[in-house]
């Protein structure tokens, strides 16, 4: 999940032709790939897709740290896998799926701002979504660098140890209930803010060039 | 466990169209039924509490593929409107990082919040009859992950026709015909004797991983709670009584 960072800052900082191209086709991009998937049956089909997302993903400039991340999901495809009777072509076309879609998804926000998906995705999603995305968004990065302070304070406290399983879930548990907690002070605080600013939950984004953007971040 | 880690195109087209279709009825009902005052004041904390989720979900234990979905504790916290409001949003980012598929984010926003609300109502009833914040919250997120878990072995189900067509569709008859086999029927009747789908094996697969996961979640959120309870007692709104 810390790759998350690398993606936002691939975002804002990436100079590539795909960075550059305007969001919104970005999006309708993104909605043919989801069509790809959707209707696509054929193996050599969702191979070239992949292929072509592979060519766009490096192509761009995009970090390869964050490559691992389009795999990620296949983890849990190979549960999947079983409903099949192990059929190599059922497999394939699962884990090309999988593949395409991550990848699809992956290399959108790696060269799209996220405000910038969430303000287009407001123009048919109800405001009260658009603002919680936003909130939701945002409270990730936030918790991030609690987990990583957190991260540490496990480490003098034991970390996880397989020998010690009971410990390492207290450990766990507690580090989950700090970020928790954490995270409630932190929301507080911003619901604070946003009173005192008069918030509406309303979710305005101005149109700028994403040169501008940039700056602004 | 409940999540579908299902990819876009592998469900039929009618039962993930009618899983939005659900999911949207299910939010105007749940913010209908809810104060707007409310809504705006614990926006934020849903927020917090979604970013937790999502990241909850980032810690895999990879040899039997879960990871804590942190749906419980947060449905205890928010409440039952605010969960799936809640699920909603972390579904929709999850899938914009490939986790998950986008056009199964309706069914997954109905399934996960399953767990959310029915950990809510299942700790204020266990609550009330064990007096016990240990017990009452292990018990809570156990059922609930059993009930969301059984929920989504019923989704994948009912596209069981749909899976059969899709292991015994051979290369060419697809969207765009690539002719890669000659013996093209010789391979679809070899298939045709293999091609079924396993569901029970699935089933029995999920449910024995399941149940170390609701296990696993169940004792990660008592003690999560808590802590809570020790430290900030007020959020979990035990009406002044301790356990």
């Amino acid at each position: 999940m810390i790759q998350l960072s690398y993606l936002d800052y691939s975002a804002v900082e990436g100079r590539s032709f795909l960075h550059r191209f305007s969001p919104g086709g970005k999006l309708i991009g993104m909605g043919l790939v989801l069509f790809g998937i959707v209707a696509l049956r054929s193996l050599p089909a969702l191979a070239s897709l992949y292929a072509i997302l592979l060519i766009l993903f490096f192509a761009s400039g995009v970090p390869v740290k964050i490559f691992p991340l389009t795999l990620y999901p296949l983890i849990f495809a190979i549960l999947f896998i079983f409903i099949s009777g192990f059929q190599i072509h059922f497999i394939l076309l699962i884990f090309l799926k999988v593949l395409c879609g991550s990848t699809g998804v992956v290399l959108l926000l790696a060269t799209t701002p996220y405000p910038f998906v969430f303000s287009i995705l407001g123009r048919f999603l109800p405001s009260l979504f658009v603002v919680a995305l936003f909130f939701t968004y945002r409270s990730i990065f936030i918790l991030l660098n609690v987990m990583e302070e957190t991260q540490h304070a496990l480490y003098f406290r034991g970390g996880i140890q397989w020998r010690h399983p009971w410990r390492s879930l207290i450990n766990i548990s507690n580090a989950f209930g700090h970020l928790i907690l954490k995270g409630i002070e932190a929301s507080e605080k911003m619901y604070e803010s946003m009173v005192l600013r008069g918030s509406r939950t309303r979710f305005i984004i101005e149109e700028k060039n994403h040169e501008d953007w940039g700056d602004d971040c | 466990m409940s999540h579908i880690h299902l990819p876009d195109g592998v469900l039929p087209i009618w039962l993930w169209a009618a899983g939005f279709i659900g999911a949207i009825l299910v939010g105007i009902i749940l913010i209908k039924l809810s104060k707007k005052e409310d809504f705006s004041r614990r926006l934020p904390l849903l927020g917090m509490m979604a970013a937790a989720m999502v990241l909850g979900a980032s810690v895999e234990i990879v040899p039997i593929a879960y990871h804590v979905n942190l749906t419980v504790i947060s449905g205890i916290l928010l409440g039952p409107s605010l969960i799936f409001l809640a699920t909603f949003v972390v579904n929709v980012i999850l899938a914009l990082f490939g986790h998950g598929g986008i056009t199964v984010i309706g069914l997954n926003t109905l399934i996960l919040s399953i767990e959310g609300i029915l950990g809510y109502l299942l700790f204020r009833l266990l609550w009330r009859g064990l007096k016990k914040l240990a017990p009452a919250v292990f018990l809570a997120t156990f059922f609930a992950l059993f009930a969301s878990t059984l929920s989504m072995i019923g989704v994948v189900s009912l596209g069981t026709s749909h899976y059969e067509e899709l292991i015994h569709r051979e290369e060419g008859r697809g969207l765009f015909e690539f002719k890669l086999m000659k013996e093209k029927e010789d391979h679809q009747t070899e298939h045709g004797a293999q091609g079924e789908v396993h569901l029970k094996r699935f089933i029995i697969i999920l449910l024995s991983l399941g149940l170390v996961g609701w296990l696993l979640e169940g004792v990660i959120t008592s003690l999560i709670v808590r802590y809570i309870h020790r430290l900030r007692p007020d959020l979990l709104s035990l009406g002044g009584e301790t356990s």
